[in-house]
């Protein structure tokens, strides 16, 4: 069986790529509490909602990464 | 035992701790003496010596919880039905004396206490023949079978100044004392209805060994002994509704039929009855034993709130918003899948609101032990707590008053012979 090598350098940019989306998330829990006027305590209590949406957010992404990468590599063997 | 002993310090805590708020005091009198205030008539080392009359289900389950009680000791065991009668010296490992007369137990002398847990229409002899040899009664509910019975228990206690107790242990559990708490602070407003129902699926039966006892064990099913559901489940949950709002219904009307067992039994299967009182408040009470999926509840609503103490719950007319984060996904997820109705109704069903509510009081107890924890502590007090007897009085009232209009087929007043006022 062929293993399946990682390198540091992607790890590295997965690493980053679900940090931006922890941030995109935990901005839309800000957003949502000025919008729906409710408790600034919802930036730590909601975290657990936060933290599920990044990784929605992530696997999205994933797709959509995915998808571009096919696209470009199609368009590059043409 | 642990359990129950865990319970009974808990309670005694909450007591001393619910003594302190004058509010409540006002409207839960009896409750004063457990703050130590009250002289006491024997000292808290001496034994509280009970006995037992009535010792089928309900009576083995007050022995038993009577049992679990310090310094107290159950010396005397009653019951005319042999295998009742055998089971209650079994409980007893035979240390108590076994009767199945209770009159012969008149003649003990060292007799502190009965509890009274024979069939309905015996309670009103057995309860006054104890009064009257200067014994203290605890009755399990309710009072009697008829209204002149009820008043008879009154008068004599009256008389005597014993202590006569009805069974009602909602009177003593900590979340409905609590609920009452957050009524009278006006956590839920005004109270505008009080909706009560007790929901079974059972014939109501016992066995029956042979058929000539029929009628001596399924006495609940006839009405020379019972006003069935009335007098068995409605007077818990009509007390209820008269405690919570401090006062005793104006008139009541209903229906009660026999609709699904039609096997012989008197009392009615399924009843429905609107209580009214003086501000207009209702209380709408229904009973039936051919459905479970509803349960048993008093829902007390008022203009803020509803409270449902069976279940340990309290609710906000306007129950708080759900976390911005929630709402924003929610309106995303909306936006994304509702379909845009064209052409469709303009009216949305006014369905209730998922909405769980709080918890009105976190506790796991046994109300018909501190029920008993409370007539124990009357005795050493020596009288009766204030008012008590007169929430047992005013709630078998309103069960029979309630069977009588079914029967009649009208609006009955509350006579005013049947009133007992409150002790301030």
């Amino acid at each position: 069986m062929k293993d399946i090598v990682i390198s540091n350098k992607r790890i590295k940019r997965e690493i980053w790529v679900f940090i931006l989306c922890f941030v995109a998330a935990f901005g839309l829990n800000i957003y949502s509490i000025v919008k729906y006027k409710t408790e600034w305590s919802e930036l730590i209590g909601q975290l657990p909602i936060v933290l599920l949406l990044a990784v929605v957010i992530y696997l999205l992404a994933g797709l959509l990464r995915w998808a571009v990468f096919g696209i470009v590599r199609l368009i590059q063997k043409k | 035992m642990e359990n129950n002993l865990k319970n009974r310090r808990e309670f005694l805590k909450e007591m001393s701790v619910f003594a302190g708020a004058t509010t409540f005091l006002a409207s839960i009198p009896w409750m004063k003496a457990f703050a130590g205030s009250d002289g006491s008539a024997m000292a808290p080392s001496d034994r509280v010596r009970i006995g037992v009359v009535g010792v089928g289900d309900r009576g083995r389950a007050l022995l038993m919880n009577m049992q679990q009680i310090e310094n107290v000791e159950i010396i005397a065991v009653c019951d005319n039905y042999e295998p009742n009668y055998k089971r209650a010296i079994e409980l007893t490992a035979g240390k108590a004396k076994a009767f199945y007369d209770h009159r012969e137990m008149l003649e003990m002398k060292d007799l502190d206490g009965v509890i009274v847990a024979t069939p309905l229409h015996e309670h009103a002899h057995v309860v006054v023949d104890f009064l009257k040899a200067g014994i203290h009664v605890f009755c399990e509910k309710s009072m009697a079978r008829t209204l002149e019975d009820s008043k008879w228990m009154v008068d004599v206690q009256k008389e005597t100044g014993k202590i006569l107790q009805i069974g009602h242990q909602r009177l003593f559990n900590p979340v409905y004392l609590n609920a009452l708490d957050r009524v009278r602070a006006g956590e839920i407003g005004q109270i505008t209805q009080v909706r009560a129902y007790w929901h079974r699926n059972s014939n109501w039966r016992r066995a029956v060994p042979s058929p000539e006892l029929e009628r001596k064990i399924n006495w609940r099913l006839y009405t020379e002994y019972s006003a069935g559901l009335m007098t068995e489940l409605a007077s818990h949950q009509v007390q209820v509704a008269n405690w919570f709002l401090d006062k005793i219904p104006t008139r009541v009307m209903g229906s009660g039929s026999i609709c699904y067992w039609n096997d012989g039994r008197e009392v009615y299967d399924h009843v429905a009855l609107v209580y009214d009182y003086d501000n207009g408040v209702k209380c709408l009470y229904d009973s039936m034993i051919a459905n479970k999926h509803y349960g048993l509840e008093e829902q007390i609503q008022g203009d803020k709130g509803t409270i449902e103490p069976e279940i340990n719950r309290i609710y906000s007319e306007n129950p708080p918003a759900a976390p911005g984060i929630r709402q924003l996904l929610h309106s995303i997820e909306k936006g994304i899948f509702e379909t845009i109705p064209i052409g469709g109704a303009s009216w949305v069903p006014e369905t209730a609101v998922p909405y769980r509510g709080q918890i009105i009081a976190p506790y796991d107890n046994n109300d018909t032990f501190l029920q008993l924890v409370g007539y124990v502590q009357a005795i050493r007090n020596g009288k009766p707590w204030k008012n008590l007897l007169r929430e047992g009085y005013h709630a078998t009232v309103a069960a029979l008053l309630g069977l009588q209009a079914m029967d009649t087929n009208q609006i009955l007043e509350w006579p005013a012979e049947y009133v007992m006022e409150k002790d301030l």
